[in-house]
């Protein structure tokens, strides 16, 4: 009888020590391997600041694969403390799924909030009005050109007006060059990618701008989102975007990282990151003086105004069930600092969300992103809402079906509906 | 009496040995295939309010099955996919070999090593390698090489999805094959042939009136064995095509994981995956009735 409660306190006590030694601990999740890079500085500085070990669990995985994942853990409970977030689109479901942990209060009291810009302030609050997401980095989109093609077969580099003047120059650029005139991410392959810096892009300046009502409720059936499938369909009809490779298993690979670059597909929906991560001194196969040889032009509304979209670039956040929620808090709120949007800017080129970045030496010398930076302030975005994640797949699966020329614009738009509809339930979607 | 406890006592400690099996049995396919059939009555998800509350939704998962055209197309690409990979590519390729290499042929162990070799691969890295032989349009090993006999590029895995990945299948599954007909051959007596043979039989008639009648039980269960596994088959599809283009190769396995992992609706992939595990059992049944064997 002693022996076997003796056996059971030593049970217990192993079992306090070992929960102690775990609170010691945070484990934060991060992909691709410019983040993992990226997250090195700030790591150690969490260690030092509050005494705790910080193991980092790298995903250097596509962001459809590390979100699969992470929603697996964090369906099972078993999730890392800390994480950041591969797609905007995926916040809200997360939310209300109940995964991130609110952080509302500690946000607004932290002491970077102030200088954060108001797009990056709006973009963090979800439907519900509560703060789940760090909004640390920015990904500010438009169109990036190449003015040397442009030039040479002396096409006009001055920015298109409307959707129909962006049309014509690309097939301006078809005709004159042979270059692909324009390319919007599409298909399932390219994963949110297809929504995040395609299909959006088009919707803000379409006759019906948001994809959410006053009430929060989905509503596909606007007149915009079929006149942006009308968009896609005339680029592919007219072989004006290249549309074999986006039917690959790494549709990014051959136009983005080969095309662009040879000057064979010459302009194309990008982000900031476009400048140092994917053609600049962090790529593969850089472009010689990007940013000479490679302009931007914001994204033309369909008939009128200039739209330069911006996006939380892979926000974090704190899993609800993370055994010691304060302690990850207070690392969140690190990894907003300078220190850290400075080093992602480095190696991915997003955008930091401070204001008081510009003051940094290291980030002024980035030259990049610096006027990206400065600009920041005027970027629009859609309202967020739960079903948004879906909404993104149902996108993807439109215009694939777009690409393989199986459907016209209403066609797309029915895709959409209905794969939303069918997924979430008539009720969600107006 | 002192045999009963005898025979108790034997039985007990083959069921002790049996144990070990049969918690693991339990742990990892008994329960996971009850939890299944629970969650395809449920709208379960990883994501969204169904993550946090999910329902009790009855039949819907397996009503919407059936207006589900992607569904039905992934059965019939699946159905495509086993005809020709496991029925003809593998099976008449793997019988070929198993007679070429029963015979007295130079370097014999040399043609089966090479046969054995893809199924060493496992399927993600099988995957992998024929990535590089057809991915990449003109730039694809295949490209090249056919382009040196003056034969038209194409991009492979865009243009011939299915066939593709039919043939990578085959070559993957010939080994298999071959070692399951060869062990089948083994057991039709010589004197059998030699007898035919004196009768003036043709190599022809001989393949027909003795081979396939006599093989008939090796080769229904190597048809069973390798339709399951083909019906299972994921990672090749996955490294190859991911079920692309447009659903071109989307088989059962892709979509069961597109619903569950894309979509993220677990309920209706596991609905899906029901409905896989049905068909699979059926082609057992069959196959026990085939083979007229008693259960």
């Amino acid at each position: 009888m002693k022996k076997t409660v003796l056996g059971g306190l030593c049970a217990i006590l192993l079992s306090a020590v070992s929960t102690l030694a775990q609170a010691e601990t945070i484990r934060i999740a991060n992909h691709g391997q410019a983040g993992i890079d990226a997250m090195k500085s700030t790591v150690e500085r969490i260690e030092k600041k509050y005494g705790v070990t910080v193991e980092v669990i790298e995903y250097p995985a596509p962001d459809k694969d590390y979100l699969t994942k992470l929603l697996t853990e964090l369906g099972a409970g078993n999730a890392p403390d800390l994480f950041s977030i591969p797609t905007t689109a995926a916040v809200a479901d997360m939310v209300e799924a109940g995964y991130l942990t609110p952080i509302t209060k500690e946000f607004k009291a932290w002491e970077g909030y102030a200088n954060l810009y108001n797009v990056a302030k709006e973009l963090a609050v979800s439907p519900d009005g509560e703060t789940y997401v760090m909004p640390f980095m920015l990904g500010i989109q438009e169109i990036y050109y190449r003015k040397d093609v442009l030039e040479k077969g002396g096409i006009s580099t001055e920015q298109p007006k409307t959707w129909q003047e962006l049309l014509d120059r690309a097939a301006e650029i078809k005709q004159k060059t042979g270059a692909y005139g324009l390319l919007f991410p599409a298909g399932v392959s390219w994963g949110s990618g297809a929504f995040d810096e395609g299909f959006q892009h088009l919707l803000v300046g379409s006759k019906t701008p948001q994809l959410v009502d006053a009430d929060g409720k989905l509503d596909l059936n606007g007149e915009g989102i079929k006149d942006v499938f009308n968009v896609y369909k005339e680029l592919i009809d007219k072989d004006l975007m290249p549309t074999q490779p986006l039917l690959g298993p790494e549709p990014w690979v051959v136009p983005k990282y080969q095309m662009f670059p040879e000057g064979k597909l010459a302009a194309t929906s990008c982000g900031s990151w476009c400048y140092i991560f994917d053609w600049g001194r962090e790529s593969k196969n850089p472009i010689p003086e990007v940013t000479k040889v490679v302009g931007t032009w914001t994204v033309p509304g369909q008939s009128t105004g200039q739209y330069v979209l911006a996006n939380l670039a892979a926000p974090w956040a704190v899993n609800s069930k993370s055994p010691n929620t304060e302690l990850a808090i207070k690392a969140l709120m690190e990894i907003g600092s300078i220190e850290t949007q400075v080093s992602y800017a480095a190696r991915i080129g997003n955008i930091p969300a401070s204001k008081d970045a510009a003051d940094n030496a290291d980030f002024q010398k980035l030259t990049e992103p610096v006027p990206i930076h400065a600009a920041a302030g005027n970027g629009v975005f859609l309202k967020q809402a739960s079903g948004f994640g879906t909404v993104s797949e149902g996108v993807a699966r439109a215009t694939e079906a777009l690409l393989r020329k199986e459907t016209d614009a209403a066609g797309a738009q029915k895709i959409l509906v209905d794969y939303v509809k069918e997924t979430l339930g008539d009720d969600m979607v107006k | 009496m002192a045999r009963n406890s005898h025979e108790k006592r034997a039985e007990r400690q083959w069921l002790l040995i049996l144990l070990p099996s049969l918690v693991l049995l339990l742990a990892f396919v008994i329960y996971p295939a009850i939890y299944s059939i629970y969650l395809s009555f449920t709208n379960e998800a990883l994501t969204g309010a169904a993550a946090l509350r999910p329902r009790f939704v009855g039949f819907r998962n397996y009503a919407r099955l059936f207006n589900d055209a992607k569904f039905w197309n992934s059965l019939f690409v699946t159905f495509v996919f086993v005809i020709g990979s496991a029925v003809i590519g593998q099976f008449v390729l793997g019988l070929i070999s198993a007679i070429a290499l029963r015979r007295p042929i130079r370097f014999r162990r040399v043609f089966s090593s090479i046969i054995l070799l893809p199924n060493a691969a496992p399927e993600v890295v099988a995957g992998f390698m024929w990535i590089s032989m057809l991915a990449g349009g003109d730039n694809a090993t295949l490209s090249r090489i056919v382009s040196f006999f003056g034969v038209t590029p194409a991009d492979w895995l865009q243009v011939f999805a299915l066939s593709m990945i039919i043939i990578v299948n085959t070559w993957r599954g010939i080994a298999t094959a071959m070692i399951l007909l060869t062990a089948g051959l083994s057991t039709i007596p010589a004197e059998i042939y030699e007898a035919a043979r004196m009768d003036g039989a043709t190599p022809s008639q001989m393949f027909r009136r003795i081979t396939l009648p006599l093989m008939m039980p090796t080769i229904l269960l190597y048809m069973l064995i390798s339709a399951v596994s083909t019906i299972a088959v994921f990672g090749l599809v996955y490294a190859l095509t991911r079920g692309g283009p447009g659903g071109a190769t989307e088989v059962v396995s892709i979509y069961i994981y597109n619903q569950s992992f894309t979509a993220f609706q677990l309920g209706y992939g596991a609905a899906v995956a029901v409905v896989a595990l049905v068909i699979s059992l059926i082609l057992g049944i069959g196959y026990v009735r085939a083979m007229k064997v008693e259960v």
